[in-house]
């Protein structure tokens, strides 16, 4: 049974599972669409991420019960699948400030890191945090890394880096916890673009090492 | 033309932001103190979607090249005279001071007609993170030069706002919170004993949000799966502290949020200052949204 509770006077939080899964992103997306489709009375938007959805509402319109009312009628109705979008590939230089760093927790060299990271396909979850920043997962066993014990206070733009079951990249330079452990030059926000965002959630990617 | 001359701690240019684009990563942003920043433009007769300038703990130095009409509203400011929730007229070639700010946190400066800078994804509002909007994609600078735009919609209002349709610029807070959303992270006496503490405002605040800590009181928080956020949400971090997140909060987070500020308050929130205790009551939604109806019957009244 999903979850679903007020977040706040004009907001209604979703939550469909707890765990990072391409089904439940897929149920995600699905909601996320019948939403958009049918807009009903008072929804303003809605903003997707791994296994939830905030929809946030007008409290003029509707309230918190009406519209969970609605979003029960399509529970199990939906279909989830991801539609198959081609790989983009993500041409990275792996010479992150934490490279060394995760090597030796993971017990690999450095170039086995790069071959574990590279050497896979991803599933964009979430776009969130920051303008552009792109979670996607996940992340083979042996790269699992905790996140850094402090953050930092600026990551450069364009950073790739991996944190517990995700990788992801810092579409902008902002603060952040993750191990950084490449950088792409492919611009992955951008103000003046429609949309702004070089990914969205159901995307797939590859990091391919430049050379 | 308005010349930065010197610029405060933080001062940023803000409209209503950018509802919306949250599935992007993009904060919804604006005033931190939306109640404020609404009397502002209303006193001086703009469009409620004119961009003014929020100013945090310390104000710019302003020099007016022709004659404007503005105001300063939310936390006090000692040297700005005539202005204080007021419209009033500053000459062409006057230089106009903020000084500090409190108490309260931020003061707003609207000038008739609004700031005209670009709309960038739909708003004037600065996205600090993002390095966009306001102008200049980051906090004003000395040298800056602002033009003056045309959203005007009324007279400016001869009278000064009343002091009774004003919001309290002091703790101790009262905070009124909405359960949740993550109220299953938590034991059900959880909230009724944060609701019993005094927290204390850290001096770790910005745009984003507040930290608190919450002195007598241990908080057993959890990383959670990544899940979007609002304005107002308090997180329970791992170490235990309190953050509840304001305007430019991240479109998402990954600790369990224990209750929500009502719309309502978030305006309180936004102006407490680090040092000062504030505490959280629970309301229910009838009770939010009656306080939400109370301010924005104060615009209205006043027009």
């Amino acid at each position: 049974m999903w979850g679903i509770a007020p977040a706040g006077d004009r907001a209604l939080l979703v939550t469909l599972g707890e765990t990072i899964d391409p089904t439940l992103l897929g149920q995600v997306l699905a909601l996320d669409r019948v939403l958009n489709d049918q807009r009903p009375a008072g929804l303003l938007s809605s903003v997707p991420a791994y296994a939830s959805l905030l929809c946030r509402f007008d409290p003029d319109l509707t309230n918190a019960g009406r519209l969970g009312e609605v979003i029960r009628q399509v529970e199990g109705r939906l279909d989830a699948s991801i539609p198959t979008r081609p790989v983009v590939d993500i041409l990275t230089r792996y010479d992150g400030a934490d490279l060394a760093e995760v090597a030796l927790r993971t017990n690999l060299t450095p170039a086995g890191v790069i071959n574990a990271h590279a050497g896979r396909e991803y599933l964009v979850y979430c776009i969130g945090f920051a303008p552009g920043f792109t979670y996607c997962g996940t992340l083979p066993d042996e790269l699992v890394v905790p996140r850094l014990s402090s953050p930092r206070v600026r990551v450069p733009s364009g950073s790739v880096a991996i944190a517990g079951r995700q990788t992801g990249v810092y579409a902008v330079a902002s603060p952040g916890g993750w191990n950084l452990i490449g950088r792409t030059a492919l611009q992955l926000f951008d103000a003046g673009a429609t949309p702004p965002v070089r990914f969205k959630p159901g995307d797939r990617i590859r990091f391919v090492p430049a050379r | 033309m308005i010349e930065v001359v010197e610029t405060g701690r933080y001062t940023s240019i803000q409209d209503r932001g950018r509802p919306g684009l949250e599935r992007f990563g993009i904060p919804t942003g604006g005033p931190a103190d939306w109640f404020s920043a609404a009397v502002a433009n209303r006193l001086v007769g703009n469009q409620p979607d004119a961009a003014l300038i929020e100013v945090t703990m310390t104000g710019p130095t302003l020099r007016f090249e022709r004659e404007v009409t503005i105001a300063v509203t939310g936390a006090a400011v000692a040297d700005v005279g005539d202005a204080n929730w007021r419209a009033h007229r500053a000459g062409a070639g006057s230089v106009f001071h903020l000084g500090r700010v409190g108490p309260g946190l931020r003061s707003y400066l609207a000038i008739r007609g609004g700031i005209d800078v670009p709309l960038v994804l739909g708003s004037r509002s600065l996205c600090g993170v993002g390095g966009f909007g306001g102008g200049v994609g980051r906090p004003l600078r000395k040298g800056d030069r602002l033009a003056v735009g045309g959203m005007v919609e009324a007279a400016a209002l001869q009278e000064p706002w009343s002091a009774s349709h004003r919001l309290a610029m002091r703790g101790p807070w009262e905070i009124h919170v909405i359960p949740g959303p993550h109220t299953d992270a938590f034991h059900e006496s959880v909230l009724h004993r944060l609701s019993a503490t005094a927290c204390l405002v850290t001096p770790a605040l910005d745009r984003m949000g507040v930290r608190l800590d919450t002195p007598g009181l241990h908080l057993d928080g959890a990383e959670a799966l990544t899940t979007p956020m609002t304005a107002g949400a308090i997180q329970v971090t791992t170490s235990g502290g309190l953050i509840a997140l304001l305007a430019d909060h991240p479109t998402t987070g990954g600790y369990a949020v224990i209750a929500t500020v009502i719309t309502a308050d978030l305006p309180l929130l936004a102006q407490a200052r680090p040092g000062d205790t504030m505490r959280f009551r629970e309301v229910s939604v009838t009770e939010a949204s009656r306080a939400w109806r109370r301010l924005a019957g104060w615009l209205d009244l006043s027009a």
